[in-house]
């Protein structure tokens, strides 16, 4: 309405004149009538009519919106004023553009990761059930505990177990078998998620118990790919392992899990098992009103419960069980790393800030007489700062527009580049998108700049003191006093967060640097890895899983430039199964177990072709298998904790007793100690192992991995690794009877991976850290080049007095450095504090590392130097008969 | 730039301004000649403004929906903007005459002159 009015007001207005004309013409008429003459009516009418031009402007205001005017005559002077200075608006629009680009990006992953609720409806409800203990708390599952707290109904609405589909099933039949992931669920799994379903139905709870029968259901995605999207498939049957198994239903799009799957398939747990094994996950859907403590509280209940059920020792009385969130346990630990790149990021904006703010304080010096002008001419002070921040808003918004361009590209580029091993993602990223939350915080942050960095520089221009400036004969007035003093505080915060940022990006480096030189404990050159899945039927026996290993190697090792090959069940780096252990003759006291360690099942070659040095003892061969007597090899970590100073060659281990009747196996004579092992990442120190021979598992243990983990294949090349992957997999598929492999990586990339989290961190806080020393040393030069220039004359009349040119150099360089060093305390100051931030993050480096604290104020007091350097030389150059002449 | 407040004697004044606006064009539609004209009359020449004052109430009257304007030929065969009353204005007189009889009644009462 008001718009309305505002737009026609034009039309309006030509419409109104015309209508007072014929007013007028009216009066007229009355007043000849009356008998007045021609020239008398008109000019009585117009007196009685008043002044149109006022009835005029008065309607004509009625119809304005004054402060769309203002703004729009602002914005118009401003673009003009911008287009006369264009290195200016170049420079300033550019240097936020970088700086919001930075904080849009790590924003949008933020958006993605920590911010957008899971796509499940109801998402809040939703938790992970967890094992807590002194220390922390882990996700793990066995069956027993699952049935406890499927109990708990009083507070769930659903439970449901599921795994993340590590195995990978062979989905065959037809021309191409391919490895897909199947999720292994209980049947309330998707009523608890409320995944929509497309075509036919979820599993019953009779088909989710043991002999249930062959079921699945297909994802969407697998549905459309593999199946062309044909809704008869409900109902049909599909070959998974060689096996025919009944299609139920198609979940429907747009239903994605963490990590994605293409089918699910029925756990069919024997709920009345003892076996204690952890090899799943728990979520639940509390009910309508239960909050978290209120289901915290409840399974505390149950822990005594299951303490009370089961035999000592398997829930410690310090353990409990609890539950977080869902988004909590799918994001993790990401989330602190995100936060403190927020930070980072943060710190950026605010030196372009300082940085923008500099040069509109050197602007607005350069314009004191335009603006005193504009004062004297009747602008109010309010006027002056609205028509200077419209200015930097108009900076800040296009350089938001620029930054918010540069952000979406960038998070794409830094994604591809550098996968960071984030969850929630997506496929390279494809789940951070550009959405109303980013373009809402680009937007705020775009406005919020443009607001900081100009409204100092605005207040400090708006109280001219008219008279002395318009007075002031020259156009180089001088730097002011009080705006020389804000230009170098500017500068010195600039120096003191670059410092922060600097040192922050040092101590990554340092860590990777560190990560780096880990020795992980054998060769990973020329090694390549690869998994098969092993669910078939004809793998849930040892002897099975002995002979595929068996046949492969021997056909691996005949393909030229394979040195040796192995298989195990997991691969170093990667973490692994643990199992507790006795000790048999050592009194184990009140203990339940002796101890425990890491438990992999590798094949007879498997230290050779990692070449993991044997230190005593023998390593396997080929005859420990099913039929000779039980071995065991142990690393040197196990034997240091275990003998620190007898011979554990002498001993036999007897391996997780009682754990449950999967695991029963006869003790095991240790043959061999081996050499540390990073199993669980670079980071942490290698763990007690013990290592036994595939073929020598128990056939119930070996079913249960088959079912749960692929089986990793390694192979040692004498070329580069990526060169036989077309031979190997082709022996491979040929020996297992047509079994794809998945997951082909050489050593040397998953060490890269899972470095890959350090590695992102390092590369964006050096990215940062280096762009805020780039733009401290821009804005350090900026003040004090534009010092020197209005300092021309008084150079100028120093040096006709006799100064040298060293003199003059000295006071220059001093000038600047007292700045700089001034900035360099503070952000020592504020380093020591800030790290603490990122101490989670670092590896074999203190927070307060001394290399980091000596070198980078080095690094960042020579930079300004050098920023310092260029106009000092420049003063030196001052030509006094000039500069005095210039008056 | 400068906003003067209007007093709030003038308030008054407009919204009285309005109404007898309103009341001149019940009788049919009138063009703004008119309309000054049949005001200064019937108000017994109390409302001594300048006649030009009408428009921007008009205006505002027409902006609010109360009244409708076409441009006509008048009785003096000249061209004028005739205005007249829309629904809405008729129903906001009604409203408005009755609050203003309530008004005056009370007032009246405070007073002490007897009810009429």
């Amino acid at each position: 309405m008001n718009l309305h009015r505002f737009t026609e007001r034009e039309k309006k207005d030509a419409d109104l004149a015309e209508e007072i004309e014929s007013h007028l013409a009216h009066e007229q008429d009355t007043n000849a009538d009356r008998g007045l003459e021609p020239e008398e009516a008109r000019r009585q009418a117009r007196l009685k009519f008043g002044n149109p031009l006022t009835v005029r402007e008065g309607v004509w205001r009625y119809r304005s919106l004054p402060w769309v005017d203002d703004i729009w005559r602002d914005f118009r002077f401003v673009l003009r004023s911008l287009a006369k200075t264009p290195g200016f608006a170049a420079i300033a629009i550019l240097v936020i553009a970088v700086g919001i680009g930075a904080n849009t990006a790590v924003f949008s992953v933020i958006n993605a990761v920590l911010l957008k609720p899971l796509s499940y409806p109801d998402p809040q409800s939703l938790v992970q059930l967890r094992n807590l203990n002194p220390h922390g708390s882990n996700p793990g599952s066995s069956v027993p505990k699952f049935n406890i707290w499927h109990q708990q109904s009083s507070v769930f609405q659903y439970v449901a177990g599921y795994d993340q589909g590590g195995a990978g099933l062979n989905l065959t039949g037809g021309n191409d078998p391919e490895q897909v992931q199947g999720i292994h669920v209980t049947a309330d799994y998707f009523r608890l998620f409320g995944a929509p379903i497309l075509a036919g139905r979820t599993f019953t709870a009779a088909e989710d118990s043991p002999n249930g029968g062959h079921v699945v259901v297909l994802s969407y995605g697998l549905w459309k790919r593999r199946f062309g999207g044909n809704s008869k498939i409900v109902g049909s049957t599909i070959q998974l392992e060689g096996q025919p198994y009944l299609v139920v239903g198609v979940i429907g799009r747009g239903f994605v899990t963490e990590p994605a799957g293409d089918l699910w398939l029925p756990y069919q747990f024997d709920l009345t098992t003892q076996d204690q094994a952890h090899y799943f996950f728990t979520a639940a859907r509390l009910k309508p009103g239960v909050t978290l403590p209120m289901a915290n509280a409840q399974l505390k209940l149950a822990a005594d419960q299951f303490r009370r059920v089961y035999p000592a020792g398997i829930l410690g009385p310090q353990d409990s069980f609890g539950v977080v969130s869902l988004q909590e346990a799918i994001v993790g630990d990401t989330r602190t790393s995100l936060l403190v790149l927020l930070g980072a990021v943060g710190l950026v904006l605010l030196i372009a800030c300082a940085n923008v703010a500099n040069l509109l304080l050197i602007r607005a010096t350069a314009r004191k007489r335009e603006l005193a002008t504009r004062a004297a001419l009747g602008a109010g002070r309010g006027h002056i700062i609205r028509q200077l921040l419209t200015e930097s808003l108009v900076i800040s918004l296009s350089g938001g527009l620029l930054g918010l361009i540069l952000g979406v590209v960038g998070v794409r580029v830094l994604l591809a580049v550098g996968p960071a091993g984030i969850p929630r993602i997506g496929e390279d990223g494809s789940a951070v998108t550009l959405d109303s939350n980013v373009l809402l915080f680009t937007f705020g942050v775009s406005v919020i700049t443009g607001i900081l960095f100009g409204l100092l520089p605005a207040i400090g221009a708006s109280h001219p003191n008219i008279t002395t400036t318009l007075n002031e004969s020259s156009n180089r007035s001088g730097v002011g006093f009080r705006s020389g003093k804000l230009r170098s505080l500017l500068v010195i915060s600039e120096m003191a967060l670059a410092l922060v940022l600097v040192i922050g990006a040092a101590l990554l480096i340092r860590t990777f640097l560190k990560l780096q030189a880990v020795d992980p404990g054998f060769e990973t050159r020329n090694v390549l890895t690869m998994t098969m899945a092993i669910s078939a039927p004809r793998f849930q026996q040892t002897l099975g899983v002995a002979q595929v290993i068996h046949d492969g190697t021997e056909r691996l090792n005949a393909i030229p430039g394979v040195v040796t090959s192995a298989a195990s069940c997991c691969l170093p780096l990667q973490g692994g199964f643990g199992l507790p252990f006795d000790i048999v003759g050592r009194p184990k006291g009140s203990d339940r177990w002796t101890g425990g360690g890491g438990y992999d099942s590798v094949s007879w070659s498997y230290f050779d072709t990692f070449k993991i040095p044997i230190r005593r003892g023998r390593s396997f061969t080929e005859h420990d298998d099913g039929s000779a007597p039980g071995v065991v090899i142990i690393n040197e970590a196990l034997a240091k904790q275990y003998w620190p100073k007898g011979d554990p060659l002498k001993d036999r281990l007897l391996i997780a007793a009682g754990v449950g009747p999967a695991f029963a196996d006869p003790p095991r004579q240790i043959i061999g100690v081996v050499g540390d092992v990073h199993n669980g990442s670079l980071e942490e120190n290698p763990f007690p192992m013990m290592y036994v021979p595939v073929a020598q598992m128990p056939d119930k243990m070996t079913a249960l991995n088959s079912r749960i983990a692929p089986l990793w294949w390694i192979i040692r090349t004498q070329v580069e690794p990526h060169t036989l992957i077309k031979p190997i997999s082709a022996a491979l598929r040929d020996v297992s009877g047509g079994l794809p492999v998945a997951h082909v990586r050489s050593m040397d990339e998953i060490v890269i991976l899972t470095t890959s989290r350090q590695r992102f961190n390092m590369l964006l806080l050096t990215i940062f850290g280096a762009s805020a020393l780039l733009m401290a040393a821009i804005g350090i030069y900026g003040v004090m080049a534009y010092s020197v220039q209005q300092r021309t004359q008084e150079i100028g009349v120093r040096m006709a007095l006799g100064a040298q040119v060293g003199n003059i150099r000295n006071m220059v360089v001093r000038q600047g450095m007292t700045l700089a060093l001034i900035g360099v305390v503070l952000g020592v100051g504020g380093a020591f504090w800030l790290t603490h931030f990122i101490a989670g993050f670092l590896f074999g480096v203190k927070a307060w590392d001394p290399m980091a604290f000596i070198a980078t104020p080095l690094l960042l007091s020579m930079v300004a130097l050098l920023a310092v350097w260029i106009p000092a030389r420049r003063a030196t150059r001052v030509d006094p008969m000039t500069a005095l002449r210039f008056e | 730039m400068a906003s003067r407040k209007t007093p709030a004697a003038g308030d008054m004044l407009q919204g009285t301004l309005d109404m007898l606006i309103l009341r001149t064009l019940v009788m049919g539609p009138a063009h703004g000649h008119t309309i000054a004209q049949v005001i200064e009359h019937t108000s017994e020449n109390a409302l001594e403004v300048e006649q030009g004052s009408l428009y921007p109430a008009l205006h505002r009257l027409e902006d609010r929906g109360l009244l409708s304007s076409a441009w006509g030929v008048s009785e003096n065969n000249r061209k004028a903007k005739f205005y007249s009353l829309t629904a809405r204005g008729r129903k906001h007189l009604i409203a408005e005459t009755s609050r203003w009889r309530q008004m005056t009644r009370a007032i009246g009462l405070i007073l002490g002159e007897p009810a009429e």
